[in-house]
């Protein structure tokens, strides 16, 4: 337990600690404002942690994105509008609970349930990986490549309401992967003779385009200054939430599983994790007539079930290196910038990180009720922030962002290319979420492909020889097939319907 | 700005053909059958195929009375289409003159421009956009070491 102990001495330094406060605040008022996303969150840290050691850098995500994903349920009860889309499935609720005088029980569910949920996925987090990462150890580039190719295809099949575009998402994404200079063979790609773009297009800065630049283009256009209308004082918030416990104490189990299972999916993350555990608490539920006027049961399942994803979503990152979210996705991205390569390696080399970062979300879910208490308290006058100041001061810090990573306008140019971009595929429902799961694995996944390729000489066969690749390749194949049958009958309905 | 999904359709394959195209010039290396060209040969292939139901789709909606492009509502909001460009310049005019003006300036230039443009009061828009663009400096130039270029500003700081 050496490497235990050692984490604790890495977790217990002053500084560390200040970076979990400081995310945590930061986390807490980005997921307050409705508009500024949790993965945005991350998008705009990123920048900052880059001169950071290892540790105080994933703590300042985790803590933040642990915070943010709690935060969006504040906005959602109090002005009906979601703070950030994991709790858009439940804001009708929430906001009818508000309006029936509930409010402080209301926030007081959120809050505890999302800490027990967040709790209860960093539980699964620390029980799953180093297991899996053993098993992972015996893995070839055949199951590497089948993984990562059920993972993406799986990010689009579950996480997108249209899976032709989601696709279609994807292989941009892959397909931008592929600029600079090529795994296998070392050849520069669609460089154009530019030396910037030998080494490919900067991930932070296309992130931090597609996430923040394109939304801060859909507000501008949106722009009605500050949040308005509260109703309601807000009293003691924990009143009552012994009685929920003892109630639905089998929706926050129910709720935590689902998440985590989701969550640790790859690509689908929070907000799929609520939705659909709102779905099944309904579905289930013994008075389903009650939902959607201010019933707390659906609340307790998707609350617990949004910030048990956060802890399921690092399973597949850290194991594999496959992100389970967007906000995983820029955590390999961060970790490979910090020379911690995700993997099963990661468990040997540098167990003190691995038990490093477990402690801190653990911290920051107990963080989580003395700030969360602190932001119920403290939310109107959070929500009074006028967006007029706030929308254009984020602008500069996302050129800031972009520029800091490359140390040069290179960054910005990316940036920019991307925000754009990124704002016309979302206008056409085309997710942006799938471009940057491309962008992360394409290097990863075209090495895998063309290694199996070159060690199998062309044969497609080999590719399920080996008995876990197999298994794995078999299921992707299934995934594909049942992606190719929507599709068709998606069609062919249109053509019945235009007939 | 949304477009119908056969028009999408249509530029993804353009696009994708010009990638696979451009493949045929990365060399192949002699004794090895798959070289740099086959894996973006493979997703503009995917691209294509996406591509063409899309433009299936999009021919089907069409028939059902979709315009090619709709410009979104905001557009024939009074301002809007204005803000929305000036935002963008903001971002170009950072591209092209941050370097020579140096950060400070161009940041709290933008920083001015938008918080006019948003109806911030007009008292407080310069000494806002100016102490903020500090700030950030300060934080990211002298606490992060990020060299955001200095330009004008350079000999006083």
């Amino acid at each position: 337990m050496d490497a235990l102990s050692a984490a604790f001495v890495l977790v217990a330094d002053p500084y560390v600690l200040w970076v979990v406060l400081a995310s945590s605040l930061f986390g807490m008022f980005v997921g307050a404002m409705p508009g500024l996303t949790a993965t945005m969150a991350t998008a705009l840290l990123v920048p900052v942690t880059f001169f950071m050691p290892p540790v105080p850098a994933l703590a300042a995500i985790v803590s933040a994105t642990t915070m943010a994903i709690f935060a969006g349920d504040i906005p959602a009860a109090m002005l009906r509008m979601p703070g950030t889309p994991a709790s858009a499935a439940y804001t009708d609720e929430s906001y009818a609970m508000a309006r029936k005088g509930q409010l402080d029980l209301n926030l007081g569910t959120n809050l505890v349930f999302s800490v027990v949920g967040g709790l209860f996925g960093v539980a699964v987090l620390i029980v799953a990986a180093p297991l899996l990462a053993e098993i992972a150890l015996n893995f070839s580039s055949y199951e590497y490549f089948w993984l990562a190719a059920l993972g993406l295809s799986c990010a689009v099949l579950i996480a997108t309401l249209d899976p032709l575009k989601g696709f279609v998402s994807l292989l941009l994404g892959l397909a931008i992967g592929t600029i600079g200079i090529d795994p296998a063979a070392g050849f520069p790609r669609f460089t154009f003779g530019t030396v910037e773009l030998m080494q490919g297009i900067s991930f932070i800065p296309a992130m931090i385009g597609l996430f923040a630049i394109s939304e801060i283009l859909r507000s501008s256009v949106a722009m009605e200054g500050g949040f308005e209308a509260v109703e309601g004082k807000v009293g003691s918030i924990f009143k009552g939430i012994g009685a929920v416990a003892r109630r639905y104490w089998f929706n926050v189990l129910r709720g935590s599983v689902i998440g985590t299972v989701i969550g640790a999916l790859p690509g689908a993350g929070a907000d799929i994790a609520a939705w659909i555990s709102y779905a099944v608490s309904k579905r289930f539920s013994k008075e389903p007539e009650k939902f959607g006027t201010g019933h707390l049961e659906g609340i307790v399942d998707a609350t617990s079930a949004n910030n048990s994803a956060l802890g399921g979503a690092w399973i597949p990152a850290l194991v594999f290196g496959i992100p389970g979210d967007s906000i995983t996705a820029i955590v390999i991205g961060v970790l490979y910038m910090k020379n911690m390569n995700p993997g099963p390696m990661v468990f040997i080399q540098n167990p003190q990180f691995i038990y490093a970062v477990f402690l801190i979300f653990i911290l920051a879910n107990l963080l989580m009720l003395p700030l969360g208490w602190a932001a119920i308290k403290s939310a109107k006058v959070i929500l009074r922030t006028p967006r007029n100041v706030l929308v254009p001061l984020i602008l500069i810090f996302c050129v800031v962002g972009s520029y800091a990573m490359t140390n040069s306008i290179y960054g910005v140019v990316v940036m920019l290319a991307m925000g754009i971009a990124g704002w016309l595929l979302e206008e056409n429902g085309f997710p942006v979420a799938p471009i940057i799961l491309g962008l992360v694995l394409g290097e990863m996944f075209e090495q895998n492909f063309m290694t199996s390729m070159i060690k199998s000489d062309g044969s497609f066969l080999a590719f399920f020889e080996r008995p876990i690749a197999g298994v794995l390749g078999g299921l992707t194949v299934a995934v594909w097939g049942l992606f190719a049958y929507k599709a068709v009958r998606g069609l062919s309905g249109l053509r019945a319907a235009t007939a | 700005m949304r477009a119908n999904d056969a028009v999408v359709g249509v530029l993804l394959i353009v696009i994708a053909a010009a990638m696979v195209a451009y493949t045929a010039t990365f060399p192949a290396f002699p004794g090895q059958r798959y070289g740099p060209a086959l894996f973006p040969r493979l997703l503009g292939a995917g691209i294509i195929l996406c591509g063409a139901a899309l433009v299936v789709r999009g021919l089907a909606a069409r028939r059902m009375g979709e315009a090619w492009i709709a410009a979104g509502d905001w557009t024939r909001e009074p301002g809007k289409p204005l803000t929305f460009a000036l935002v963008l310049a903001c971002l170009v005019g950072y591209i092209l003159v941050s370097e020579s003006l140096g950060f400070i300036v161009t940041a709290a230039a933008i920083l001015a421009v938008l918080f006019w443009r948003f109806q911030v009061r007009p008292l407080l828009v310069l000494p806002l956009a100016v102490a903020s663009s500090l700030v950030v400096h300060w934080f990211f130039a002298s606490l992060m070491r990020v060299p955001l270029p200095r330009g004008i500003l350079d000999s006083i700081l």
